[in-house]
């Protein structure tokens, strides 16, 4: 059995904007580059199965300043291996350029049965790669997964839904996303792991390499053009308390209420 | 003039509320020409039809099939793509629901082109339309413009209001047959667990909510406390209630409960959309660990500490 987890990193959404040229990667530190959490979930859905079935589990990134890092960090967890896709023609601020990679990825890697990916990108709150990837590629989907059962036709899989959960049967086939549940909540990395991951080689494929170019996956083959982007100047001021005791933090707070003429409590 | 389809989605045998505040949103903006909506299911009801034409819609395009009693990707992508040819709308939008979601981005991909995700503003500039969709915890705002005949998009839940007091008319009604194959049913729909709601936390005046910075289902015992003293009602984040810590019924959030309280305090909670978009409350008080956590953003005041060392104390303090 054979599992593809394609994951994202993202600049960690605590790295807090300070004018939008934070972007510029001279400015993004080792440590602000992170494994998009709900990517993180997908890749312990995988894990389970791994530990479960036996499966083999690839983690596969495309998006990031250094998706070297992510996918070492993704051996560490327990993947089997990693692939790294790199390439200044691929424009991955659009959906369905990636669902594109993506599907020349699968094609390159051969056979697979299921695919895992995160609910959503949380730095620009994106979700609808998986709609888009179980769609191109023409393959039975569930997605915002939160538990997953294994049975005979293949998988029973709850998924987030208004007002509770839903219950659905696939086949053992397809593509699933997870989000942050129980279930999905991702483990650590191992000593061993983390030993794994250092040694590990982790080939690096190019858009020519997947036979795509920037014209069907680049900037210029977008569909979604991006307008303008600005910071979002917060209105109301925040009274955020970080300095002192516990004790002096709390009094502060509840002055600072009866200031404001604000009740707490009935 | 754009002429507009809105995926009609039913909860709970009503037309469902985002779906409700995108007409809202669609009505109010002037170069939107029409507004039809497509409803699914196993029976259409004429009270979701009155509904959706007092709510902006002037035409209801229906497909029943018992293939659609519940929401499926492929049967839904199916009939939805038969109405986008029957109606050739140039905007084709819905509520970002779990279905939604689900819907929309496959649709787009059958017309080839990309979507707007979580947009919470739609504007025309010239005779382009614009897509508002706030990132990175709601630090940024990006704005996109979609290429191709036709653009897909959803809204973000909560974003838009719902008219109280909507003036529309009565559609016109069409309906015609799909056919579904085999191949359209591969993911089978065996049931849906219904949250219990015992408790109603719509007119709560204040609500003491724990995210999972709580820790465990003791743990809860101080937001438990916390909201006796003060006489208002507990909450909770979806991460809680999935792992049991405390009934699914005080959920709050896009798939829990909406509320409204005068003070809302979020304890041990990051600040993530989905739970987020379920508070409209007057004042926000954050306590988290973490400075960076997004919850700061939305709070009216906070405090960076652990809530187990600052909820007792404030407790002791309010207790006199
Ligand atoms: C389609 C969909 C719909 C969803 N709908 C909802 C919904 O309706 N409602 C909902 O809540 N979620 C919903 N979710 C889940 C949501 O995305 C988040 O996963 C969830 O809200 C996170 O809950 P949390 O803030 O408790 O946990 P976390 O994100 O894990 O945050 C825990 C926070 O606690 C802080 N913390 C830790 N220890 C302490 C301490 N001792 N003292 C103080 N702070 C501490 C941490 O710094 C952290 O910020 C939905 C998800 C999806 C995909
Ligand atoms: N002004 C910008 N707006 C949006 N995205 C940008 C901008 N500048 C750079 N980016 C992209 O965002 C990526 C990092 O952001 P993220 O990982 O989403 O937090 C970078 O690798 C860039 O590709």
């Amino acid at each position: 059995m054979k599992i593809i987890v394609f994951i994202e990193q993202i600049v960690s959404t605590q790295v807090k904007l300070q004018g939008v040229d934070y972007f510029d990667s001279t400015r993004v530190s080792e440590d602000d580059l992170v494994i998009n959490p709900s990517s993180k979930n997908a890749l312990e859905g995988a894990l389970k199965l791994k530990d479960q079935l036996g499966a083999e589990v690839t983690a596969v990134c495309v998006r990031g300043l250094k998706p070297n890092k992510a996918l070492r960090e993704a051996i560490a967890m327990g993947c089997t291996d990693a692939i790294e896709i790199a390439d200044e023609n691929i424009y991955t601020d659009d959906p369905l350029l990636l669902a594109k990679v993506y599907v020349e990825a699968l094609g390159k890697i051969g056979e697979f049965d299921l695919v895992f990916l995160g609910v959503e990108e949380q730095s620009t709150g994106s979700y609808a790669i998986g709609a888009m990837l179980s769609e191109k590629l023409g393959l039975p989907s569930v997605l915002y997964a939160e538990e997953l059962e294994v049975i005979d036709s293949g998988y029973k899989v709850g998924h987030v839904l208004e007002g509770g959960r839903k219950i659905v049967a696939m086949p053992s086939k397809g593509v699933i996303s997870c989000s942050d549940s129980q279930y999905f909540t991702p483990r650590y990395t191992s000593m061993r792991g983390i030993l794994t991951a250092k040694r590990a080689e982790i080939p690096k494929w190019t858009a020519a390499d997947l036979g795509l170019s920037s014209s069907v996956v680049g900037k210029e083959a977008t569909s979604l053009i991006e307008v303008s982007f600005s910071n979002i100047v917060l209105e109301k001021e925040s009274y955020i308390i970080k300095e002192g005791e516990p004790e002096e933090k709390v009094e502060n707070l509840l002055a600072k209420l009866k200031e404001d003429e604000v009740k707490l409590g009935a | 003039m754009v002429k507009t389809l809105v995926f009609g989605q039913i909860r709970e045998d009503v037309i469902e509320e985002n779906t409700l505040g995108v007409l809202n949103k669609l009505t109010e903006i002037s170069g939107i020409s029409e507004i039809i909506v497509a409803l699914f299911g196993h029976q259409i009801k004429d009270e979701w039809i009155t509904e959706l034409g007092k709510h902006g819609a002037s035409r209801v395009v229906s497909v029943k099939a018992p293939e659609l009693e519940v929401y499926l990707s492929r049967p839904y992508v199916k009939a939805m793509l038969e109405v986008i040819e029957k109606t050739e709308p140039m905007l084709v939008i819905a509520a970002g629901t779990v279905y939604g979601e689900d819907l929309i981005p496959r649709l787009a991909v059958h017309h080839g082109v990309s979507c707007a995700q979580r947009i919470n503003d739609i504007s025309i500039v010239g005779d382009e339309l614009h897509f508002h969709t706030p990132v990175r915890d709601d630090q940024a705002m990006k704005v996109n413009r979609i290429e191709g005949a036709i653009k897909f998009a959803t809204s973000r839940a909560g974003a838009f209001f719902v008219n109280e007091n909507p003036d529309g008319g009565s559609p016109n009604v069409e309906s015609f047959d799909v056919t579904f194959s085999e191949e359209d049913m591969l993911v089978k729909h065996i049931e849906i667990k219904k949250a219990e709601r015992t408790v109603n936390l719509k007119d709560a005046k204040i609500i003491v909510a724990g995210g999972r910075g709580v820790g465990g289902k003791e743990q809860f015992q101080i937001i438990r406390e916390l909201a006796e003293i003060l006489g208002g009602e507990i909450g909770a984040t979806r991460a809680c209630t999935d792992v049991h810590w405390i009934e699914e019924t005080y959920e709050i959030g896009q798939t829990g409960q909406s509320v409204s309280p005068d003070i809302y305090i979020a304890a041990g909670i990051s600040g993530a959309p989905q739970h987020v978009s379920g508070i409209k409350a007057k004042t926000l008080i954050a306590i988290n660990t973490d400075e960076g956590a997004a919850i700061f953003n939305f709070a009216d005041y906070g405090i960076v500490g652990d809530l187990h060392v600052i909820l007792p104390i404030l407790k002791q303090k309010l207790q006199g």
